[in-house]
């Protein structure tokens, strides 16, 4: 099986060690990798500002950078994958070529646990990671993309490994993307918020599916001087402890 | 006939016309079937009454069962509990038949007339009323308005207490709404009035009555 | 409240919210959600998701025939023997109220909580037209007598204390007023029992108005709503054209989601269902029955295909009690009689993007709202929608954003569109990120970044990804030669270029 790496522009920038693990783990369980260079953003932080007709750019070039590629497309975000699995094709006139390739593209991309799961069909994936650990359900993978047990699935499938549920786990943290700098304050005390549910969970570690939210939440942590680590659900998966 | 000069009027409808964008016309597709639900199956005429007065007790009012023979050792306790003193109660054929308004007068009761002034209800301490229809799975009562059904006896005095039939039992809401769509007014009575206003402390007896009585008359 | 003409500032509100409230809020919201749990946990969550499906369906039908339904609804509520007026907007219907009580001679009334009448301000022009109106909900009359805005949809004084309450009737009221809940409540019970049985007039809303047989409906669970339309001789209902019905039968489905959806009740203390006005004065209640009703921009907001769906809204305050933003502010931060979610998408619809454009940005696009909504309106798409009309305009409003913003997202689209100026981008910032920061994290960004690390720190610029891949392949160390080759003759070339300069200035100098 061969899958196109989606690297998103957060796990882009931010978490160059994520996409290496979500590399080291596919091919771990036999999957082969292409990563398509044209690739850039999606444009979803465009859309969701309301900058609708300046977001047909972006995704035009993420179109012509996965559409002559075969395989599944996957993403380790879950915003992401649901802004191009359910916007693309909204983006362009049926009827039109690029509309057939947005259908195509959207049809085939994934959020990295959602390929794992209803795709592999594997919900061990040979890690080990003796720690506890508390998940954050994030907004887009849970309401947008309908992935509630999934996530929980594979961490519970990791050997070692303490699942410690998290009070207001699906409570949003309160990245929201460009809300973040629109409403400061409100963030923050999201934030906050989040953050207090986490260290009263007395796990060692917070383990998020999001680019956004892990850099919100590890911010979060990071300023109060937390013991607690956050990562990716991916680096819990990759981990071979 | 609506005054069809109104500019208001014309603009209003114009403008809902032109959003929908369509004109005017005549036909009206029927609400979708997708809209109904399946009805609610009842249980046993017992089971539905015993339903009601768990339910009402749940609400914070005071049901029970009992027969006609019951009544005048019932209305003791419940002048005693609540100490009545003056009752005002509904013109019906079913309330007259039960004898309510003797059975209280020999207990020392002063019988207020429902047509008196708002004050006097006011200062009443009990409405008797009966109960058209009753809705077990929430607890609650239908109540008609006419004539024999003053609004307020159900509404000022302190205490209301409402007698009901076992054939006044329904299914399910719809069924109640169906049946009283044509009346001018009817009221659905669930509970005490409450409130939570406060702190969220759940406060029993606001402005409607503050106590509920339902006694279900079996045979 | 009233309508208000000047721009809501959003994030200068939220800074202006007192510290007690999040907490006062959050007490209120999660007993909601809880008895909310519980009541659709009893009747069966599947059956609860059909019953929201079947909300959505028959609010959709409504609005979608809205001009004939309301037809309809006048005819049966004229044919009944009750006045329908019709008001555009909400100094209209304030006009009609003041002449139905100038008319009848009107000094004083008693009103139930009634949103349409926050939104027309109905109070304000009231008292200004010497007409004593006193609220009537307990929650209502405490913030009426305390001067403030309610800051709940459902429990508007959930974040006064008892003691402030307390304070309060003792200072207004000038009566012994302990702090405690029953006490304080039994104290506005006989008080506005008096005013129950002298008022003149009785103004209401109508949670819904059943075309088919011209029925109002009123909920309510303390029983103002009742004392309210059966007291005083006269009735005046104002109601947003939204509120129609067609059946019994869909009022059967909306009576279903409303109690549970708002408080967790299986039902409301009290229903009324008023038909024209009373027909007798044995039976009591008002011989004079008056019906606004009221359009204030929801006709605007009906002519948009997609934000349409707001007027779904059955106002239940659910979206409000799980939305994870309005419990951290309250209502006042929305600056308008409706707050939360449905305020965000509704207030920018009727007053416009100008003064509104805030509102449909104090959101997260979480979700959790649509989960909950008993009639299934999808509000973060909505939300998105509207922020198209703030920032780019379209037929209906808008643009309402200064173009210093609008060229940055023309830049932002360019730079995430283009690959190779994506990439070096991605690269520069890691260079430019490097003195900025200390183990991974910065810590302080210029703005308007900074608006993120005056919160929390920033992780390093870290791309480095796409070098790690090409490495692993032949054709991947191709181009990253092509690329470094590309890079030292350019570099060269620049050199050459300047080098040649400089000697043709030196020897034009010489």
């Amino acid at each position: 099986m061969k899958v196109q790496l989606f690297l998103t522009c957060l796990g882009e920038n931010f978490f160059t060690p994520v996409l290496r693990d979500m590399v080291m783990l596919l091919e771990r369980l036999g999957v082969r990798c292409e990563m398509p260079e044209g690739q850039a953003c999606c444009g979803q932080p465009l859309f969701n500002a309301g900058f609708q007709s300046r977001t047909i750019g972006p995704a035009r070039q993420l179109l012509r950078a996965f559409d002559r590629t075969e395989g599944y497309i996957v993403a380790p975000s879950g915003s992401c994958a649901d802004f191009v699995r359910h916007r693309y094709p909204e983006l362009f006139p049926p009827g039109t070529p690029e509309h057939t390739v947005a259908v195509d593209v959207a049809q085939r991309t994934f959020e990295f646990t959602e390929f794992l799961v209803k795709v592999l069909k594997v919900t061990e994936v040979g890690a080990r990671f003796p720690h506890t650990v508390t998940y954050h359900a994030s907004c887009h993978i849970l309401r947008g993309l309908g992935l509630r047990d999934e996530p929980k699935q594979l961490l519970l499938g990791v050997r070692g490994l303490e699942l410690i549920p998290l009070a207001e786990e699906e409570t949003c943290c309160g990245f929201g993307g460009v809300f973040t700098v629109v409403n400061p304050e409100v963030s923050g005390a999201m934030m906050g918020a989040k953050v207090r549910r986490i260290e009263d969970s007395g796990a060692e570690y917070a383990v998020v599916g999001e680019p956004g939210c892990l850099m919100n939440i590890a911010g979060g942590l990071h300023k109060v001087g937390s013991p607690v680590r956050a990562v990716h659900l991916i680096q819990v998966l990759a981990a071979q402890e | 006939m609506p005054v069809i000069s109104d500019p208001a009027r014309a603009a209003i409808l114009s403008s809902v016309r032109s959003a929908l964008g369509r004109g005017e016309d005549g036909s009206v597709p029927p609400v979708p079937a997708s809209v109904r639900m399946p009805d609610r199956i009842p249980g046993t005429v017992d089971a539905e009454i015993g339903l009601l007065c768990e339910e009402i007790g749940k609400l914070g009012g005071h049901a029970r069962r009992l027969t006609v023979a019951d009544l005048g050792q019932v209305l003791d306790e419940l002048i005693c509990d609540e100490a009545i003193k003056k009752v005002t109660l509904w013109q019906t054929a079913e309330i007259k038949a039960l004898g309510l308004a003797e059975l209280l007068s020999e207990r020392g009761v002063e019988i207020v007339s429902p047509y008196a002034g708002k004050g006097a209800l006011a200062g009443c301490d009990l409405g008797v009323t009966g109960a058209d229809m009753a809705l077990p799975e929430t607890g609650t009562l239908l109540l008609r308005s006419s004539a024999k059904r003053p609004r307020s006896t159900s509404l000022l005095p302190r205490v209301h207490l409402a007698l009901v039939m076992p054939s006044a039992m329904r299914a399910d809401l719809d069924e109640a709404l169906a049946e009283a769509q044509d009346e001018g007014h009817f009221v659905l009575i669930t509970g005490p009035s409450r409130t939570a206003d406060i702190e969220l402390t759940v406060t029993i007896g606001v402005h409607g009555p503050r106590a509920l009585y339902v006694w279900v008359l079996e045979r | 409240m009233g309508q208000t003409a000047t721009h809501i500032d959003f994030r200068a509100n939220v800074r202006a919210v007192e510290p007690q409230m999040p907490a006062s809020v959050q007490k209120a919201t999660n007993r909601f959600l809880g008895t909310r749990a519980s009541v659709v946990g009893v009747f069966g969550e599947d059956r609860w998701q059909q019953l929201r499906q079947c909300g959505h369906d028959l609010r959709r039908h409504t609005i979608a025939h809205l001009d004939h339904y309301l037809e309809l609804l006048e005819q049966r509520v004229t044919g009944a023997g009750g006045h329908v007026h019709w008001a555009r907007d909400g100094a209209e219907a304030n006009s009609i109220v003041l002449e139905i009580a100038r008319k009848q001679g009107v000094r004083n009334a008693v009103k139930v909580k009634s949103m349409a009448t926050e939104e027309t301000g109905l109070n304000q022009a009231l008292i200004e037209a010497g007409i004593a109106t006193l609220e009537t909900d307990l929650g209502e009359f405490i913030v009426q007598l305390a001067g403030v805005a309610p800051s709940h949809i459902i429990a508007p004084a959930v974040h006064l204390t008892k003691e402030g309450i307390a304070d309060l009737f003792r200072q207004k009221l000038g009566v012994e007023a302990p702090a405690e809940p029953v006490a304080l409540a039994a104290i506005a019970r006989a008080r506005l029992r008096k005013a129950f049985l002298a008022a003149e007039m009785g103004i209401s809303g109508a949670n819904f108005m059943v075309a088919e047989t011209g029925t109002l409906v009123i909920v309510s669970n303390e029983g103002n709503g009742r004392m309210c339309t059966t007291l005083p001789p006269i009735h005046v209902a104002l109601a947003g054209i939204d509120k129609v019905l067609p059946d019994m039968e869909s009022l059967a489905v909306v009576l279903k989601l409303l109690p549970r959806s708002a408080t967790g009740q299986k039902m409301t203390s009290y229903v009324s269902f008023i038909r024209g006005p009373s027909k007798s004065s044995k039976e009591g209640g008002p011989h004079e029955l008056h019906l606004i009703l009221l359009d204030n921009g929801r006709t605007r907001v009906l002519a948009d295909e997609i934000s349409r769906d707001t007027l779904l809204c059955i106002r239940c305050g659910v979206c409000l009690n799980v939305c994870p933003v309005y419990n951290h502010v309250g209502g006042h931060a929305y600056g308008s009689a409706y707050s939360g979610p449905i305020g965000s998408i509704l207030t920018p619809q009727l007053l416009g993007v100008g003064i509104a454009g805030d509102l449909p940005f104090a959101s997260t696009l979480c979700g959790a709202c649509a989960e909950y909504c008993p009639v299934r309106i999808p509000i973060p798409e909505i939300l998105v929608h509207l922020r198209r009309r703030v920032v780019e305009g379209d037929r209906v409003d808008g643009p309402a954003i200064s173009p210093v913003v609008s060229a940055a997202a023309g830049a932002g689209a360019a730079a995430l569109g283009t690959p190779w100026l994506y990439e070096f981008g991605s690269q520069a910032l890691k260079v430019a990120g490097t003195p900025l920061s200390k183990e991974g994290w910065m810590a302080h960004l210029p703005p308007p970044a900074s608006r993120w690390t005056d919160v929390r720190p920033m992780p390093a610029f870290g791309a480095g990804f796409r070098d790690w891949w090409r490495n692993r392949t032949p054709q991947g160390r191709r181009l990253l030669w092509r690329r470094r080759v590309l890079a030292g003759a350019a570099a060269a070339g620049a050199f050459a270029a300047i080098a040649a300069w400089r000697l043709t200035r030196k020897s034009g100098r010489d």
